[in-house]
């Protein structure tokens, strides 16, 4: 233990001396474990807004759309699949809600517009077409004001609720309920503002502005092909047979027989966490890579420098020896030597990581966050590069003869 | 003049004898040529000697040095040390009675350069296993000896060749070794510091300590009881005489 603390010391030292050449070391293993953070951050992160959308849907909510492509679907010979099937309407939204079996199902549509207020003028927005039940859906708050009315909804009404981050830039300080913007040039009422929660896909990140489905359609230039729907069974129904009930009407209204695929998919958040899953492991497969390289240059510079350190330090060595110490007493003073280095790294990798994370979490919608298991992991990888690309100089070091190490020059 | 009766192989050394080589052998093999540093050297040393080895350059004396503290192992012959056999021990063993036996004191002084005067004389005492708290006490304790008390906390280069080699020679004490070797302690000081050191060996030496010295002058050999010669790797005088 007290060759721990007197191995520390001298490594810290010697960090010192030769600023440079453990600065090529302590960069490497910085990279590796800032990657490592960074990524891990992310991940964790996605998993969570992801895990709070879900929540925020209710458990036994599906998705229904044209096509659901997924990770590792593709076939070369058919790149476009979804060519082939009709995109869905409204009227299999309105027909899926009548189900027994189905609570309420939500059209997802979107454009993008120009907004007017005032002479200012925001470009882009994303105007979603929604129904009268977005937000039971999409969890967040509406205040000041309120959403649209059912009534609203099948009337086409031209009312909008718009989310903070445009009343923001349209009205500053001002109240925005009761003023009216214009959309693609049509005039609109602001009648709530939308407070998005932190959510996976941007929701509150971007200008974004919420009107009934049926407006959208007929008022919003936009492509129909996308339109999808989440489906929620009712309370006392198993999401089994709400789906079938769900897949049987689609059917029905399509006029498919018996036998011909379905040309729509019905997507369960278990497959739908899969998909993601497998896309988020892709990210981890790239993080151990990168971090490797970070890893495997930091290595290289701990055999460089520990045995540019072991050269010149043959004399001390040698003193040791004569004063009593075994081999593997210089073998340990030379690995915890080299792991202090790397540690080092280590530890700046690892604020440089977090400070990061902070900064993504800060400007992405990605609530990314430092778990303490990558912390953890990522300074045992810092310590066990040291140790192990220290293995050789060390055993270099154990071996030297200890009478030709005393009268080295 | 025999100071112990011959001694055979076989036989182990009476209790009184620290030091016993019998014809201890050391050849370096340079690439096919042999060179033979020590060609038999039997030698005893008792508890409390104080020895001079002299001879001409080459003659092995620091070949012999180096055997009797352990540093190295012979190509022939038998070495005891407190009379155990130790010419066919392996690294650790001999790393252990390095700590435990020998005090090296080198003409170089060899201290660690970056580390202070108690760091470094408390080194024995980490390979010995101590805790901090009684290394610091005991090495504080050595260099008061050396009459360093005051300088504990300076580091080699803020120190004088004189001090210098009082560090090292607390470091090889704070062990309480069994025999203190210097080979050419006095090598890189100017003769007023030499004498200065030779006065600390002399002090030891009545305290009890049992002291092997190398020395190329004739004036400080004259500090010891003893006087070994080699020549060509073979004792060619060993004569006691006046302190
Ligand atoms: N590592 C070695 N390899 C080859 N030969 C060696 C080695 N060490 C010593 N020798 C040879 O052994 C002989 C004795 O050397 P040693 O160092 O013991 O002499 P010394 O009496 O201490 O001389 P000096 O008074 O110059 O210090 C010399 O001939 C030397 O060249
Ligand atoms: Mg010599």
């Amino acid at each position: 233990m007290t060759s721990l603390f007197e191995g520390v010391g001298i490594a810290l030292g010697s960090l010192r001396v030769h600023k440079m050449r453990a600065a090529l070391t302590i960069l490497g293993v910085a990279i590796g474990v800032m990657v490592v953070m960074v990524i891990g951050s992310l991940i964790a992160g996605f998993n969570k807004g992801l895990s709070d959308m879900l929540e925020t849907l209710g458990p036994k909510t599906f998705y229904v759309g044209r096509f659901w492509g997924g990770a590792g679907n593709e076939d070369p010979d058919d790149p476009n699949p979804w060519r082939r099937r009709p995109p869905l309407t409204i009227a299999e939204a309105e027909r899926l809600e009548q189900l027994p079996t189905v609570k309420f199902a939500v059209v997802d549509e979107n454009a993008n517009a120009d907004i007017v207020f005032e002479g200012k003028r925001l470009g882009a927005v994303s105007i979603q077409g929604r129904d009268a039940d977005w937000p039971k859906v999409a969890g967040g708050d509406i205040y000041p004001g309120r959403s649209f009315s059912p009534l609203e909804d099948k009337a086409n009404a031209f009312v909008v609720v718009i989310n903070i981050k445009v009343s923001e830039q349209l009205f500053g300080e001002r109240d925005p309920i009761g003023h009216r913007i214009k959309i693609a040039g049509l005039p609109y009422d602001v009648i709530g503002v939308y407070d998005p929660p932190t959510g996976l896909f941007g929701e509150g990140d971007q200008n974004e502005v919420f009107i009934p489905y049926g407006t959208l359609v007929k008022n919003v230039p936009y492509r129909p092909d996308w339109m999808d729907f989440f489906v929620a069974p009712e309370d006392s129904v198993p999401i089994e047979r709400a789906i079938d009930d769900v897949t049987i009407a689609l059917r029905t209204m399509r006029g498919l027989r018996p036998g011909q695929p379905n040309n729509f998919d019905v997507v369960t958040q278990e497959k739908y966490l899969e998909t993601v899953n497998s896309m988020t492991s892709v990210f981890k497969v790239i993080m151990i890579v990168l971090s490797m390289v970070g890893l495997m240059v930091g290595g290289i510079g701990v055999v460089a420098i520990m045995m540019i350190s072991v050269t010149e330090r043959t004399r001390e060595i040698g003193v040791r020896k004569a004063l009593g110490a075994t081999r593997r007493e210089v073998l340990w003073q030379f690995l915890v030597e080299a792991a202090t280095l790397t540690l080092v790294g280590g530890v700046i990798g690892m604020t440089a990581g977090g400070l990061i994370s902070l900064l993504l979490a800060a400007a992405t919608p990605i609530p990314a966050y430092v778990p303490l298991g990558s912390v953890i992991v990522a300074l045992v990888a810092a310590a066990f590069t040291g140790l192990l690309f220290g293995i050789y100089p060390a055993s270099k070091a154990s071996r030297l003869d200890p009478v030709e190490a005393l009268r080295y020059e | 003049m025999s100071l112990a009766q011959q001694f055979r192989t076989g036989d182990t050394p009476l209790p009184d004898i620290i030091i016993l080589t019998h014809k201890l052998a050391r050849a370096y093999d340079m690439g096919g040529e042999v060179v033979r540093a020590l060609r038999g050297v039997s030698l005893q040393i008792r508890r409390n000697e104080y020895v001079a080895i002299m001879g001409p350059s080459g003659s092995g004396k620091s070949t012999l040095m180096n055997l009797i503290g352990c540093l190295d192992t012979p190509t022939g012959g038998e070495y005891w040390l407190n009379g155990q056999k130790v010419s066919d021990l392996g690294d650790d063993a001999l790393a252990r009675i390095r700590n435990k036996e020998i005090g090296f004191v080198f003409q170089t002084f060899n201290l660690l350069p970056r580390a202070t005067a108690l760091h470094n004389v408390e080194l024995p005492l980490i390979y010995a296993g101590l805790g901090a708290k009684e290394r610091r006490a005991q090495a504080a304790q050595a260099l008061e000896r050396v009459g360093l008390g005051d300088r504990m906390e300076h580091r080699p280069n803020e120190l004088s060749g004189g001090q210098r080699q009082r560090v090292a020679i607390a470091r090889a004490l704070v062990n309480d070794p069994s025999i203190l070797l210097a080979d050419e302690p006095t090598g890189n000081l100017d003769s007023a510091t030499s004498g200065e050191i030779m006065e600390v060996f002399g002090a030891l030496h009545r305290q009890g300590q049992t002291v092997v010295m190398v020395t190329h002058e004739h004036d400080i050999a004259a500090h010891a009881a003893r006087v070994v010669t080699l020549r060509d790797g073979l004792v060619a005088t060993d004569q006691r005489q006046a302190a």
